[in-house]
């Protein structure tokens, strides 16, 4: 299976406990491998299954639904 | 990326209603974390503001001002001529859009700390990448975007016309600049533009003569309606031909003489200005967006799905520059808003059945939703009716009824499809046709609704007590 690397723009972390809350979340999802969070960048790399998960589908995920301080972009 | 570019999580190319909506979206949605580069040359707030919706509708109001009070429609109020200076009008005009213009979107954006204007064009690199230029052509910056939104806008189209360059036009960017009523117009075009500025000059008493290519004013109106319309205005003094094409125009003794060519053969005008109003084009061409991989049709319309992606992964489009039916201010800031909604990964689409347009002339003209052809051939049949003004307590109160109410509903379940108002105060009252539409209200929801009487809002819930009785055998506030 060839994982795929997706760059995320994650905003609303306040410390490093926010890192882990969204890391939980993201390798609870189906299709998440991997993931990496730098808090100081609010950038994320998450590694995935493409024929499990689309990369749009990362932003779907609980931990960045519309009623939680978390949101996140793609950055490719 | 290259040694100099400076990157952005969203790069909005254009500075209008869509553009500021959607940096506006982005930051609350962010909390202020996104960082945006807005880009974009003219003054703040693009169109709308400054040579659209704002202008055109404080020259009317103005126009309308002058004009009532010298044709009043109640017995016993008698003509009033009312000295105005047109020079001041527009000096007035000219400094309530100045106004605006600070006021909701220059103060506006230095609230948002993580948006960075640049003044200059922007042109994609690549699908990621854009070189900011000055209007020529030299570089500015380059940015590059994890997201980028296209709000570049448009800008009037101008007719291949022999001598209409030499001989001079205003367009509804340029009118605005004027001190002095032109006593006669021509204007090319019958839309909404033509009609609204057409009606303010002629309300201020210029000679206004509309010159349509096609049979019928307002395509996208219910017939009754264009002709409804047509009448009044000629009513007025204004003077129209129809299914005309311009042949050319040159200047004559300080004046500009418009050859016409109409069934009856050829004609000519003199008159002192001419206005083209035959519709806008996008400010697409020089975006380069072949190599970002974004599609346009023919008219360089950028091509969307409804959640406003284009062909490319990461580029959006809004506002003007979108291929669609309606171009709207308030559309244009709606589909911002979705836009960026989408790059957060929310599932937001654009609704162009409920949204509602209008034409601000007097008696305006408002609608939503299908017409009676557009449902019919849709769907093979459609149940419609039209209700008179004239059949309107308050309108005949107001002395007003050259107007008309017309709804269209679907046969199989009553459901309002669509609705088109021509009233004083249209562009208020079509909102119930709007949440009737877009919640699937059936006549019998606006019969069952309490409306006030008199008003004009009465006259709606009367249209839709017309499917089930004959209204001229009607007393008031029947049920």
């Amino acid at each position: 299976m060839e994982e795929k690397n997706v760059k995320l723009r994650i905003y609303g972390m306040t410390c490093e406990d926010c890192v882990e809350t969204i890391s939980r979340s993201l390798l609870e999802q189906q299709g998440v491998m991997d993931v990496n969070i730098s808090f100081q960048d609010g950038l994320g790399e998450v590694e995935i299954d493409p024929t499990q998960l689309k990369p749009e589908n990362i932003l779907k995920n609980q931990v960045f639904s519309r009623n939680s301080h978390y949101k996140a972009t793609l950055i490719e | 990326m290259r040694k100099e570019t400076k990157h952005y999580d969203l790069i909005i190319l254009g500075r209008g209603a869509a553009a500021f909506s959607a940096a506006i979206k982005g930051s609350e949605i962010s909390k202020g974390e996104m960082t945006i580069a807005m880009i974009g040359t003219g003054p703040l707030g693009g169109t709308c503001v400054n040579v659209g919706c704002v202008p055109s509708k404080y020259l009317l109001e103005a126009s309308h001002r002058v004009f009532m009070p010298k044709h009043p429609r109640i017995d016993g109020i008698y003509e009033t001529i009312v000295d105005h200076d047109i020079s001041a009008v527009m000096k007035g005009l000219r400094s309530y859009v100045s106004d605006a213009r600070e006021s909701k979107y220059a103060e506006v954006i230095k609230n948002y700390n993580n948006v960075t204007l640049y003044d200059g064009l922007g042109k994609f690199l690549d699908r990621k990448t854009v070189e900011i230029g000055d209007d020529r052509e030299k570089k500015i910056g380059i940015v590059s975007g994890s997201n980028i939104l296209i709000a570049t806008g448009s800008h009037p189209s101008i007719p291949n016309i022999e001598g209409l360059r030499d001989a001079g036009y205003l367009t509804s960017d340029s009118l605005w600049g004027i001190d002095k009523l032109p006593s006669s117009v021509a204007i090319i075009g019958g839309g909404s533009i033509g009609l609204e500025i057409g009606q303010a000059l002629l309300h201020f008493g210029s000679k206004v003569i509309i010159i349509e290519a096609l049979d019928s004013l307002l395509p996208q109106t219910e017939p009754e309606i264009g002709s409804a319309l047509r009448a009044l205005l000629e009513k007025e003094g204004m003077q129209f031909y129809m299914r005309a094409r311009i042949d050319s125009v040159h200047k004559y003794k300080g004046r500009k003489l418009v050859e016409i060519i109409t069934h009856k053969g050829k004609e000519k005008i003199a008159v002192d200005e001419i206005l083209v109003a035959t519709g806008r084009e996008p400010n697409t061409g020089s975006l380069n967006l072949e190599v970002a991989g974004v599609k346009t049709d023919s008219r360089g319309l950028i091509l969307t799905e409804s959640s406003m992606r284009t062909t490319s992964p990461g580029i959006y489009a809004a506002g003007d520059c979108v291929s669609k039916r309606l171009f709207l201010e308030t559309l244009a800031a709606r589909e911002g808003v979705i836009a960026v909604s989408n790059m957060f990964g929310e599932t937001a689409n654009i609704d162009y059945g409920s949204s509602t347009w209008a034409v601000f002339t007097y008696p305006q003209v408002a609608g939503v939703g299908m017409t009676e052809n557009e449902f019919s051939k849709k769907n093979g049949s459609c149940l419609c009716r039209t209700f008179p003004l004239s059949n309107l307590t308050k309108a005949s109160i107001m002395g007003e009824t050259e107007g008309l109410i017309k709804i269209t509903v679907d046969p199989k379940d009553n459901r309002i499809v669509g609705m088109q108002i021509m009233a004083p105060n249209a562009t208020d009252i079509i909102t119930e046709g709007a949440y009737a539409v877009r919640n699937g209200y059936t006549i019998d929801d606006i019969i069952s609704t309490s409306h006030i009487f008199p008003s004009m809002s009465e006259g709606i819930k009367i249209a839709a007590q017309s499917f089930i009785r004959d209204i001229t055998k009607m007393s008031c506030c029947v049920e």
